[in-house]
């Protein structure tokens, strides 16, 4: 029974420095794209632009801190791409969300090291991003390239953006207020025990198993 | 560029009412007419242009093979004639037609400007670019269907004609109209100058130029430069778009897609504070049998 509760609140790591300095990098970036982009994107939110310094500033600022998102991005991606990979069991776990939502356990098989929730939203911000960069080259330098080119940019980029910000409202509500621990995770790297056991027993295994913890 | 006294119709990126309370009793649409077929490339309304708008005189282009003066608009360049050497029915055909800013009635610019008042439209039907207001995004230069919004690289600001709103403020004709020595250009009212680019259109149709039209794009709801053609079933040979019109992608991003953009972004928001009061957060289940060895291993609880 002692064991047992020492073992409980041991802490596990998570989130190693480099993946949390890449985490951070992409979410700083990302915000100052948004609350910019928005900025930008509806007269009625033009006053977030004074925030940051104003139009001009905000236009001129915007594109490098999509260059620095774009890198962070691709880091996330050399890091996590094989955590990320998707799997039969994902499918039966995507199938199942609803009782995710509900905070029903039917039908959900266990979670690796991420769920196929965080899966998917992994490979949607990948995705959304690199639509975001290319459909922002020809915003950004607009005089090299053709009208068509530019008119189909302006459209990506807005669904892109719409998609991203879809995904990040899911992602900033879990980590914060839906999962407690999961933003604890992020900052200083660790979780319990029992939230590695309970969220990610599959990977808590593993990790057990490899006598790693 | 600057505030006039003119009344305002229309502000680039401003969603709220303008702020005109005055009656106007009518309103006098200003408008340009261009009647190509007596152009004869003088010129002279481009350097009136660069004289009355203290623009300074670029190096002429010699490299493209044209009598024309640059290859395209710019910055600092906002009326330029273009030549076109063609063919028609084995005679040589040379157009000339001066080419500025046509001062849309739907300015597909004023339409993809995000700063709020850096692009201005008057009730008079002057569209206007207000410099201290723009950001140098050049959305204007995406959402112009005639491309003729420049930025200049000095100060990354957009220009283009202004249509000398402010000679026509103060009761002049612009700068080109004043020096045009063929009267080829004229200035006045709107109904006025369709109705004499109609009469000089059937001339030209009595005197076998068939296909004579006057060019007034309806895509953009009309504009406030119209112009004379003789050949008008080619308007491309005189530089000019055929049916031009606002870019169907800048009516979808500014219109449907920004209410469907808002209703989600709201709508997330909601759904996710609401799932939150009704599911609470996520707890950590101790007693629950997850079958993780580490579970089994350990069944007494404290």
């Amino acid at each position: 029974m002692k064991r047992g509760v020492k073992r409980k609140n041991k802490e596990i790591v998570r989130y190693t420095l480099w993946e949390r300095v890449v985490h951070w990098s992409a979410a700083l970036s990302f915000t100052y794209l948004m609350l910019t982009g928005l900025a930008l994107y509806s007269p009625r939110l033009f006053w977030m632009a004074s925030i940051f310094g104003g139009g001009t500033t905000v236009r001129v600022w915007h594109p490098f801190a999509g260059v620095v998102f774009s890198v962070a991005l691709v880091l996330m991606s050399l890091s996590w791409a094989r955590c990320m990979w998707l799997y039969p069991e994902d499918r039966q776990w995507l199938l199942n969300i609803w009782s995710y939502i509900t905070h029903k356990e039917e039908g959900l098989p266990e979670a690796g090291r991420f769920n196929a929730g965080q899966k998917m939203l992994f490979w949607l911000m990948s995705f959304s991003g690199l639509l975001l960069l290319l459909s922002g080259i020809p915003l950004w330098f607009p005089h090299k390239f053709s009208w068509d080119v530019r008119l189909a940019s302006i459209l990506v980029h807005e669904i892109a953006t719409l998609a991203a910000i879809g995904g990040i409202i899911v992602h900033v509500y879990m980590g914060t207020l839906a999962v407690p621990g999961s933003l604890g995770a992020m900052a200083k790297g660790k979780v319990t025990d029992l939230w590695a056991k309970t969220h990610h027993p599959r990977w808590y295994r593993r990790l057990r198993q490899k006598g790693l913890i | 560029m600057g505030t006039r006294v003119l009344e305002t119709k229309a502000i680039s990126a401003t969603p709220y009412p303008l702020l005109g309370i005055r009656e106007v009793p009518e309103v006098l649409e200003v408008c340009k007419l261009i009647d190509v077929s007596i152009c004869i490339g003088c010129k002279a309304c481009e350097v009136a242009c660069q004289e009355w708008n203290d623009l300074p005189v670029s190096e002429t282009y010699t490299h493209f093979g044209s009598y024309q003066t640059l290859p395209d608009l710019a910055h600092n360049f906002w009326n330029l004639i273009k030549f076109k050497e063609l063919e028609n029915k084995g005679k040589l055909l040379w157009t000339m037609a001066k080419y500025q800013c046509m001062h849309c009635e739907d300015p597909g610019c004023l339409r993809a400007c995000p700063a709020p008042g850096a692009i201005v439209q008057y009730t008079n039907g002057i569209v206007d670019f207000v410099q201290e207001n723009c950001i140098g995004c050049q959305f204007c230069v995406t959402g112009c269907p005639f491309n003729v919004p420049k930025i200049s690289p000095k100060t990354q600001k957009v220009y283009k004609c202004t249509l000398c709103a402010d000679r026509v403020e103060s009761g002049l004709e612009p700068a080109c109209i004043k020096a045009c020595p063929t009267d080829c250009l004229h200035f006045g009212l709107k109904k006025d100058l369709v109705r004499m680019g109609l009469r000089r259109v059937k001339q030209l149709r009595d005197q076998g130029f068939e296909n004579a039209i006057l060019y007034d794009p309806p895509g953009v709801l009309g504009a406030h430069v119209i112009y004379v053609l003789p050949f008008g079933n080619r308007p491309e040979d005189y530089g000019l778009p055929r049916d031009p019109e606002v870019p169907a992608t800048v009516n979808w991003w500014k219109g449907p897609l920004k209410l469907a953009g808002n209703i989600m972004m709201m709508g997330g928001v909601a759904l996710a504070l609401l799932h939150y009061l009704k599911f609470g957060p996520m707890e950590l289940v101790e007693e629950k049998r997850r079958g993780a060895p580490g579970e089994k291993r350990r069944k007494t609880k404290e």
